[in-house]
């Protein structure tokens, strides 16, 4: 007898057979589904490590044209929170989704990142927090178990930061936040960006019509670009590739603006509204460069509800308190 | 004039109507929530499974707008995300084919009237499998599975975890391997000529 009828036979051996009751997870699909890993927060963990490396990279080769950076800035080992966001509230952002979905308070995804940047500067580690993490959250969020994005919704950056503090016990020096859809300014401020666009593009979702080739897009249809969903496979892994390609042709854009001082300070200033921290920008100078190293906590399902997680321990500690 | 009666619906079809009805989609849930239940059963016992066709079918109504429509049969569609919904609960699988080892008379299910027929010679192989499957890489497990006991074809397990189908040939020969070896270990008379 060869092992695929043997083992044919031992699933038959272990099979049940569905029970009557089984139908009543038939009204289950249609319920609102929580998936653990929305589309928004792979793209945005994409987008704003994207950003994070990008700034540094891109503020190296500025270095000629800046001015009023000291050549040495402080050198101190920091924790830095980094907030991406996809608000779409305002009028900037109506056209980009329904009213609810815009203005839900739990609706809104963001994706949180801990770096940790060392005195020396050689290798920073980012710790990618999953937004569906179930923690008990600090009054500022409800004092209530929570998914952890829901303090930054709550209560802002502030809460977000006192969340991450209480949680990983690291102290948090830095906050940055980052606004998925300032993109559009930014690369308005460049002037466009050059890029080629594979297939010809008409995607109602993402408010974008675009012919196949080589062209110039505006801010507008880089950022219909980012949000786009249905491409290719269809996967985020397809999406994220999509948006690194975007982000590399937007650095390629900035190095050859780099003889037109008028251009890069438009693009610094909408860069800045972009983004919005306490953080010395000499910092990002100096840690242009760095080595960057990505990790994870290590989750498992809430036994409260599986389709929330909970962070493994001793494991998740042992993370964070590496970064001490 | 009304146009002929279509033999039969497909699920792609189905899928396809799902977009703009979304009730449509549970008809996709009434042709094979069974044969999902029966294969999860085989994994990770009855209990978890009921759980798991409804996330199974709630995963796949999210996505149904990423389904690649050139696909009429959805089913290997619905093994794969059923696999990876799995993958959650390898501790218990684990332990599930781990128990057939500890009680080699009455395994977790009954088994059927005829197995007692076939006598020790039977409960010593269903022992040694369970000891390969216990230890196989959840990759190879999942390939080997998703082939033997839900009869896919290897495009079809292709395509429900996602990878070439010279992977899932290379996984499968590994995973086969590993299981003779095992059978051959305690008894080299069941070793394939």
């Amino acid at each position: 007898m060869d092992d695929l009828t043997m083992l044919r036979d031992l699933g038959r051996e272990l099979e049940n057979e569905p029970p009557a009751r089984l139908v009543r997870q038939r009204e289950r699909v249609f319920r609102k589904p929580r998936p653990r890993l929305g589309w928004l927060t792979i793209s945005l963990a994409a987008l704003a490590t994207a950003v994070a490396i990008a700034v540094p990279a891109v503020i190296a080769d500025l270095r000629p044209v800046l001015h009023g950076i000291p050549a040495t800035a402080p050198r101190t080992a920091m924790n830095v929170l980094l907030v991406g966001s996809d608000t779409r509230e305002g009028p900037e952002n109506a056209r980009y989704g329904p009213a609810l979905s815009r203005t839900d308070a739990g609706g809104r995804s963001d994706t949180l990142l801990v770096a940790h940047i060392p005195a020396d500067r050689t290798r920073i580690s980012v710790v990618n927090i999953p937004r569906d993490s179930l923690v008990e959250l600090p009054r500022c969020g409800g004092g209530r178990l929570g998914m952890i994005n829901s303090a930054y919704n709550a209560g802002g950056v502030a809460c977000a930061r006192e969340t991450v503090e209480k949680l990983t016990g690291l102290r948090v020096d830095h906050t940055v936040e980052i606004d998925f859809a300032g993109l559009k300014g930014v690369v308005d401020a460049l002037g466009g960006v050059e890029f080629t666009v594979p297939e010809d593009i008409s995607d109602r979702q993402a408010k974008l019509e675009l012919k196949k080739g080589r062209q110039v897009l505006n801010g507008e249809q880089a950022l219909g670009w980012l949000r786009l969903r249905h491409l290719g496979d269809g996967t985020d892994l397809a999406r994220i590739k999509r948006q690194q390609a975007l982000m590399a042709a937007m650095v390629g854009q900035v190095k050859r603006s780099l003889d037109d001082p008028a251009k890069i300070k438009r693009f610094l200033d909408s860069a800045v509204r972009m983004v919005r921290t306490d953080l010395d920008p000499s910092v990002l100078y100096t840690v242009a460069g760095s080595e960057v190293k990505f990790l994870s906590v290590p989750v498992g399902p809430h036994s409260e509800d599986p389709n929330r997680l909970r962070w493994l321990q001793p494991d998740a500690q042992k993370l964070f308190d590496k970064l001490k | 004039m009304t146009a002929p009666p279509l033999a039969r619906v497909t699920d792609s079809d189905v899928i396809r109507e799902s977009l703009a009805e979304p009730e449509a989609f549970a008809e996709l849930f009434d042709r094979y929530s069974g044969m999902i239940f029966r294969y999860v059963s085989k994994r990770l016992g009855p209990e978890p499974a009921e759980d798991l066709v409804g996330e199974t079918f709630a995963v796949a109504f999210a996505r149904r707008r990423s389904y690649d429509q050139t696909y009429l049969d959805a089913r290997p569609w619905l093994f794969g995300i059923a696999t990876k919904l799995v993958a959650r609960h390898h501790r218990s699988e684990a332990a599930r084919y781990r128990a057939l080892l500890r009680s080699p008379q009455d395994g977790p299910v009954e088994s059927p009237a005829e197995r007692v027929a076939a006598g020790v010679s039977a409960q010593a192989a269903r022992r040694r499998l369970a000891t390969a499957l216990a230890v196989l890489p959840k990759r190879d497990r999942d390939a080997l599975l998703l082939y033997a006991w839900c009869d896919l074809t290897y495009e079809e397990v292709a395509r429900a975890l996602d990878i070439p189908v010279g992977t899932v040939r290379s996984r499968l020969n590994r995973a086969r391997r590993k299981v003779r070896a095992e059978l051959g270990e305690t008894n080299p008379l069941t070793e394939e000529a």
